[in-house]
């Protein structure tokens, strides 16, 4: 019940951007402890409404932990938000 | 009577154990492994959702997790996500869509697909394995679902049930009996237990006897209403179930997360509720005229307040005063609180009213209030009553119903 962290970090993301299914994918992120993240898999991705504001969370895994990064569509800056390993 | 001959032409789809599912897909370590979808991130809660690997466990929906993980101890408890549902119920709704203009989705979770009045060129099957595909090429390879193919909506969501999960099967008039041998009463959707013991009583146990009753039993001594006509039809696969109902009442309930709240931090809670159902009431264009309060308290009473006005509301400030003048006479010992509007009608109400000025004050006030909302997040204008609220009494997904999603 409590294996998932909530985050407010702001983080630096390599993505590209093109076009199918998921036409922006993160590749890997840089936290603020300097630690890299190479995403492995995007689980999902889903927008979120703050009021009119778009958020595009995207719930991915690198094989040892799932995390959540939003991409703040108006202002252009990501946050990692949760983390979690289930007890792994 | 017959069974309907005619070719099944009605497709329910529905998602495996949905809000896991979800979880799972979006979440790739939990794939494989026993999760349970709470409202509430407390042991106490119930379980909303179990993955079919807790299922199979023996976690059930309804549920508290205290005693899930009792029984299963690597479940893992994820809360829910309305966002992320939301999300999946629009991708299956835009698919659904694409097949037929008669789609119509029954819960966030649900779909069915009307397919008289086309022209099609292909098996039903054919198209129920496709939108399987499209789901998992959409969404996510974990994403599962049940397709029931039948001459009726509650054929087809029979058909649906009878392989979980990612079933695809068809009912028709040459298989009805044969599927009927094989389930229970309670097998049925809408048989349950207060109708399972009604047809008990008339000596009906099972599917078959169920079907074998005669029209005169079911309408005049089971149901004793049109009701009993009705499932003689649906049984034999002819519609009874295509008619849209208009919204009737439009309400909320909350769960009291701590047993010890004076009555003040009962009425700011009931105050939120207030907010929320108010907002709803607007966002449908509607005006209410009753308000309906209800409490359970400890010792499992229920006790419950009502009351019809002259006039019709739909301001927040006045559903909340209604509310609390008809919970003065609550209960102590509370633990779940709710309420709801009823006698609703079309805000379209343009008579001229003594007291025009102040009743135009206080609509472009609350309307201006929904648009900065809308414009800004939930509740970014509130009731200074509710300001502690908010984060405990959450927006959480409402089953059976898919008018606010």
């Amino acid at each position: 019940m409590d294996d998932e962290l909530f985050l407010n970090e702001q983080i630096k993301v390599v993505a590209i951007f093109g076009e199918g299914l998921n036409p922006c994918r993160p590749l890997k992120f840089k936290r603020t402890s300097g630690r890299e993240v190479l995403v492995t898999e995007i689980g999902l991705r889903h927008p979120s409404m703050q009021g009119k504001r778009m958020l595009h969370v995207f719930d991915v895994t690198d094989g040892m932990a799932d995390y959540r990064i939003e991409l703040d569509a108006e202002r252009l800056v990501w946050h990692l938000t949760r983390e979690a390993d289930h007890g792994i | 009577m017959e069974y309907n001959n005619e070719q099944p032409l009605i497709m329910h789809v529905d998602l495996n154990s949905a809000f896991a599912t979800i979880e799972q897909q979006a979440r790739p370590l939990l794939r494989g492994r026993p999760v349970a979808v709470v409202n509430r991130r407390t042991v106490h809660t119930t379980i909303v959702t179990a993955s079919y690997e807790a299922k199979a466990l023996g976690v059930k929906v309804g549920m508290r997790f205290i005693e899930a993980a009792r029984l299963v101890p690597g479940l893992v408890a994820i809360e829910s996500d309305p966002a992320k549902y939301r999300f999946v119920y629009r991708k299956l709704m835009a698919i659904l869509n694409d097949y037929s203009s008669d789609a119509v989705m029954k819960s966030i979770d649900e779909g069915v697909v009307d397919f008289h009045h086309l022209r099609i060129h292909r098996p039903l099957i054919e198209i129920g394995y496709e939108i399987k595909r499209r789901l998992c090429d959409e969404i996510g390879v974990a994403m599962r679902c049940n397709v029931g193919i039948g001459p009726n909506r509650f054929l087809a969501k029979t058909a649906a049930g009878l392989h979980k999960p990612d079933g695809l099967d068809v009912i028709d008039a040459t298989n009805l009996r044969a599927i009927y041998k094989t389930l229970k009463l309670t097998d049925l959707t809408g048989i349950a237990g207060a109708m399972e013991h009604r047809l008990n009583a008339v000596g009906v146990y099972t599917p078959i006897e169920f079907l074998d009753s005669s029209r005169l039993v079911l309408e005049k001594i089971v149901f004793k209403s049109i009701c009993g006509r009705q499932w003689y039809d649906r049984l034999r696969g002819f519609e009874v179930d295509g008619q849209v109902s208009d919204t009737k009442t439009i309400g909320r309930q909350y769960v009291l997360e701590k047993r010890s709240l004076k009555h003040q931090e009962i009425m700011a809670r009931l105050h939120n509720l207030c907010e929320s159902v108010g907002f709803r009431l607007r966002s449908q264009n509607k005006v209410a005229r009753g308000v309906y309060i209800y409490a359970r308290t400890d010792n499992h009473k229920y006790w419950h307040a009502s009351r019809m006005y002259q006039l019709p509301f739909y301001s927040d400030a006045t559903i909340n005063c209604l509310a609390q003048q008809l919970f003065f006479n609550a209960p102590s010992g509370i633990r779940e609180i709710g309420m709801r509007c009823y006698v609703l009608s079309d805000n379209d109400d343009n008579q001229l009213s003594l007291f025009n000025d102040q009743l135009m004050r206080e609509q472009q006030l609350v309307y201006a209030i929904d648009a900065i909302n809308q414009r800004f997040g939930d509740r970014k204008i509130h009731s200074a009553d509710t300001l502690d609220t908010g984060e405990i009494i959450k927006q959480k997904i409402p089953f059976g119903s898919t008018r606010y999603l």
